[in-house]
């Protein structure tokens, strides 16, 4: 394997990105460029209610403002699409509001006009009444609250791990995932020590710098949809299915994004451009504003109780973990990520006795759907902190605890699924070596002191998904992937090309890859969930396999040898440059649905990431600020396709996540929010970086991954939280059990640590 | 966003011709920073803004009279970056390097930064602790004011409809040392929690003359003026320190708000007061 690796020649170097010089020239092609032919602009008239029945809408002034073209409701998208909901796990989201809103923010009404200015003035002389009725906007109240969101529960089983999607009619809960595993109560009950905590995270919103944008082309029987979606397959397919149309009349092109982590997966705005495209016989384009993206889709917020039962030396013998997820309003991708974070919510640990309980829970808050992580972030905040705060109970290393009962190579995890190519060992044990964890560390002394921490986690990648690519060779030897995933800044048409150039022996530089476009590019299930380099990279593989192995066998028909160029094989066969070989990929892993009853399943995913992070920080004890001095990020993502891109991965995930652990929180107000400005929501700057950090990618094989890689964009986001809570408890002695990390909580707690003294 | 009338005088006359008293509607622009957040939001809808970036003149940088003399379309960056300010008055570059990001320093002028009148900004509690002043002109005539006289509620100034702040004039006083401390509560680049400024005359370790101005804790730069009266020749050691924190914290009544609450506001403010005096003092030792 190490003598095969060496030999490659485009695979492992940090090659340039592909677009780079497009983008920094202001040549990249984005969706907000989109102009067409007599193309409206649609504004959104949006609910400035929590939860409410729709008593009237009076569009009637915004109808006759000069220069309006129409305003439409519900009433008039039903013309078109007699049931219009959408949503990739419930058909729970009506394009426009129908008889309810759910939260602050829902679209109710659209103006349209030639001027984006008079369809905003527009829709501002629109006047709905509501009957308000209570809401409820916690995830635990809404467990056992009387308020409930959707009456009625419609599963859209699209996705086939979400087939027996059903709801609980009556109560707020769209997906319970149980698992149990041995016997967890028998242990508690006679164990030498239970720990139990409760960890809570925050609502934060994705904000890519591109705003949300779609716009569509109705004709009488096609519709192009030009859009900054990371699913342009299913876009096809979910508009495909709402008009009752066959999939070849919707296409769906997508350019370069400027940033997705979640926030632009399945429908968001391109129902709405579809349904006033065709009511108006006008493109239509909707661009949202950064506040209405705080409207459109979030992080969930999350409350974790989590409980272990320890032995005297540290071995930690049965856990059980009530995991709950604020989906919102609407459930979007919210059941599957309870789902498949809940096979991995006890940690990455050797327990024989597992409960795990995690709902998806709807609210009257807008909704949450995948944010960098599939919900992994919340999971690792909690148990990674349970884990240092057993350990301190118990006056064990932070550690020695986590070697003790780490999850070793070939061991079942919670759900029964075997751990195979999972380095979870050596990523912690290469962050515990960076940050010299065995070295004496320097605490302070006076207001400053010092502290440093340490987490490690693991991810089941999402599962099964497919995904098809197509490779062609022209006849001058030229060649062209086609493929529907979307490089939102992670680079995959770089990495993906690096993996055509590989297999045909061409330069990198030599191969296009083309941006999705449904008519053009094969399905590709989503760019979602650091699944594009695994899946759509050994369809790549085998799709260029494929060409060149039809290559191989006109050349051998020829009676040519090797070494030939391309060209002359063409030459050869057509009587002069003309031709084209076309070799296709298709790939779909394995996966066994869990049992209903226990959860468990022997094939819970096709492989397992896993990260681990150190932080070295200090505290101002005066005021509670914190500086982040040494911030170091280790993950298993296989063998890099390209060394470069996989840094910049790991320094761009781990800035995220720190921005959700120190600054970010959407502040809500009756369901609104009242800070959806990046004048009021806090993402890091250049000034909030760590003063040093570290990252590395374990030297490690992901044995069935093309070329030994798998997924990277997600991994160094799960262990920062906790590594800093775990830090700033050596630091001060106080225990941080809610995000974001404020100076003024930590503050708080410090002094109330004193008086308590 | 309502559309607008945009219009580019020459001249500072032809610009000031543009305001009248009674058109509320009509608004200057230079660097548009706070402006277009407040179009942004549906907050202000102008019929007619005015904008000076083509205005000659009313950028310069000089010495005057013992006056650091600053022209009012002067971009926060080339405040930032001046050596004769560096020289000067070395306190108003390194507030830059800290006021908001690089984007906006560009773009943002100064005198429309102390026109704004928004609570949490950072150069009108530094300036009015530097007793600067400004000038302001209006089509007819010309006056001169205090910086700390400017404020008079949530962003309400003490300007007219029809006036403009031309320049701004701050007292060179090679005897006294100044400081800024922001304290932010989110990201770095945030509108501070709490800005204390302060602006000192000492002899070994007696401080002969002290202003304190706060901002960001209440609706307008406050100047604390019994912590001040309490510490003038006093020799300073950490007990009148102590004593000079809680008499400043019976000066003002901060509002919790996102950025923290009033009791932690408070805690901020006495922190910081005896920092800022102590890296005064410290440096006034230094010099001296």
């Amino acid at each position: 394997m190490g003598n095969s690796l060496e030999s490659l020649k485009e695979v492992g170097q940090s090659l340039p990105r592909k677009e780079s010089r497009y983008k920094v020239t202001g040549q990249a092609e984005y969706t907000h460029h989109v102009k067409l032919p007599g193309m409206l602009i649609g504004k959104i008239f949006r609910s400035t209610v929590a939860h409410g029945k729709i008593l009237s809408i009076d569009t009637s002034q915004a109808k006759s403002y000069p220069g309006v073209f129409a305003v439409y409701t519900a009433d008039d998208i039903k013309t078109i699409i007699p049931d219009p909901y959408y949503g990739p796990a419930f058909l729970d989201q009506p394009i426009l509001a129908i008889g309810k809103v759910h939260f602050v923010g829902e679209p109710v009404a659209i103006v349209l006009a030639e001027d984006p200015h008079i369809a905003e003035n527009a829709a501002q002389l629109i006047i709905a009444e509501y009957e308000e009725l209570p809401a409820v906007y916690d995830e635990v109240e809404a467990m056992t609250s009387d308020v409930i969101v959707h009456k009625e529960l419609k599963p859209s089983g699209t996705f086939p791990d979400l087939k027996h999607l059903q709801g609980k009619k009556d109560t707020n809960i769209a997906l319970d995932y149980h698992l149990k595993r041995g016997n967890p109560q028998a242990i508690f009950d006679s164990a030498d020590h239970v720990f139990e905590h409760t960890y809570h995270t925050q609502q934060v919103m994705h904000t890519p710098l591109e705003q949300m944008v779609s716009v569509a082309d109705a004709q009488h029987d096609k519709i192009t949809i030009y859009t900054a979606s990371q699913s342009p397959s299913f876009v096809r397919l979910e508009i495909a299915r709402l008009l009752g149309w066959r999939e070849n009349q919707i296409r769906v092109k997508v350019p370069h994004l400027g940033g997705g982590f979640g926030a632009k997966l399945y429908i968001k705005l391109e129902a709405l451009v579809v349904a006033t495209s065709m009511l108006t016989k006008r493109p239509v384009k909707i661009s949202l504003t950064m506040e209405e993206q705080f409207y459109t889709i979030t992080k969930h917020p999350t409350t974790f109780k989590i409980k272990s039962a320890v032995s005297k030396e540290g071995k930690i013998l049965a856990r059980r973990c009530d995991v709950y997820w604020n989906g919102g309003a609407y459930a979007d991708i919210g059941p599957r990520v309870t789902q498949k974070s809940g096979f991995t919510a006890a940690g990455p640990y050797d327990i024989d006795h597992v409960e795990i309980e995690s709902y998806a829970l709807y609210t009257n808050r807008p909704p949450s759907g995948a944010l960098r992580g599939f919900g992994i972030p919340q999971l690792v905040w909690a148990y990674e902190s349970h884990t240092d705060e057993i350990a301190r109970s118990l006056n064990i290393d932070p550690l020695e605890i986590r070697r003790k009962n780490i999850l070793k190579e070939g061991r079942p995890q919670a759900t029964g699924t075997l751990m195979k190519g999972a380095e979870i060992e050596k990523v912690l044990e290469s962050v515990a070596e960076k940050i010299g964890w065995d070295k004496p560390f320097d605490k302070g002394t006076g207001i400053i002191r010092r502290g440093r921490g340490i987490a490690v986690a693991f991810k089941a990648v999402v599962a099964p998904t497919t995904s098809i690519a197509i490779v062609t060779i022209n006849a001058d030897g030229s060649c062209i992937l086609s493929m529907s995933s979307v490089d939102m800044g992670q680079a995959s048409d770089t990495s993906m090309a690096q993996i055509v150039a590989e297999v045909l022996g061409v330069k990198t530089a030599a191969v296009k890859v083309s941006n999705p476009d449904t008519d053009m590019t094969p399905y590709d299930m989503a760019t979602l969930g650091s699944r594009s380099v695994y899946h759509m990279g050994k369809a790549v593989k085998l799709a260029a396999e494929d060409a060149k192995n039809r290559l191989e066998k006109m050349a051998t028909d020829l009676q040519m040898t090797a070494p030939y160029h391309f060209r002359d094989v063409f030459i050869k066969h057509y009587g002069m440059q003309a031709g084209s070989i076309v070799g296709y990929g298709s790939f779909i892993p394995t996966y066994t649905s869990p049992d209903k009853k226990d959860g468990s399943t022997l094939n819970a995913t096709p492989f397992w990431m896993s990260g681990a992070t150190g932080v070295e920080l200090s505290i101002d004890t005066e005021t509670g600020h914190i500086t982040i001095d040494r911030l170091i990020n280790v993950v298993d993502c296989g063998n890099p396709i390209n060394p470069e891109i996989v840094q910049t991965q790991i320094s761009g995930a781990a800035i995220m996540q720190l921005g959700f652990s120190l600054t970010e929180k959407m502040n809500l107000d009756s369901g609104q929010v009242t800070n959806a400005s990046f004048a009021d929501y806090k993402i890091p700057g250049f000034n909030d970086i760590p003063l040093v950090m570290e990252n590395e990618a374990v030297k490690a094989y992901q044995i069935d991954g093309p070329f030994g890689a798998k997924g990277v964009g997600e991994s160094a986001t799960f262990g920062v939280s906790p590594a800093i809570a775990n830090a700033i408890e050596d630091a001060v002695g106080v225990r941080i059990n809610e995000l974001p990390m404020t100076p003024e909580l930590i503050f708080m707690a410090m002094r109330k640590a004193q008086n308590k003294s | 966003m309502h559309s607008f009338e945009w219009v580019e005088p020459k001249t500072m006359a032809e610009a000031l011709n543009y305001l009248s008293l009674d058109d509320t509607n009509v608004r200057m622009v230079s660097g548009g920073t706070a402006l277009m957040l407040m179009m942004k939001s549906g907050v202000f809808a102008p019929t007619k803004l005015v904008n000076l970036r083509s205005v000659q003149g009313f950028s310069d940088i000089c010495v005057k009279d013992q006056h650091l003399c600053i022209g009012s379309l002067t971009s926060l960056a080339e405040i930032e970056h001046s050596p004769l300010v560096a020289k000067e008055l070395p306190v108003l570059n390194e507030v830059m390097k800290k006021l908001s990001n690089v984007r906006v320093r560009n773009a943002a002028r100064l005198g429309g930064a102390l026109s704004h009148g928004d609570p949490h900004m950072d150069l009108p509690p530094l300036l009015s602790c530097l007793d600067a002043s400004v000038r302001i002109q209006n089509k007819d005539s010309t006056r001169v004011m205090q910086v700390q006289d400017l404020y008079v509620g949530y962003y309400e100034t003490a300007l007219e409809k029809n006036e403009l702040i031309t320049e701004v004039l701050i007292p060179l006083k090679p005897k006294h040392h100044s400081v800024y401390m922001k304290c932010t509560t989110r990201s770095a680049d945030d509108w501070p929690a709490l800005g204390v400024a302060v602006n000192l005359k000492s002899n070994k370790n007696t401080i002969e003359d002290i202003r304190i101005v706060l901002g960001a804790v209440s609706e307008v730069p406050t100047t604390l003026s019994l912590t001040q009266a309490f510490l003038t020749n006093k020799s300073i050691n950490d007990a009148v320190l102590d004593e000079a924190a809680a008499i400043a914290l019976t000066e003002i009544s901060p509002l919790s708000d996102e950025l923290g609450s009033s009791e932690y506001k408070l805690h901020l403010v006495s922190i910081y007061v005896k920092r800022a005096i102590q890296a005064l003092m410290n440096k006034g030792a230094n010099n001296g």
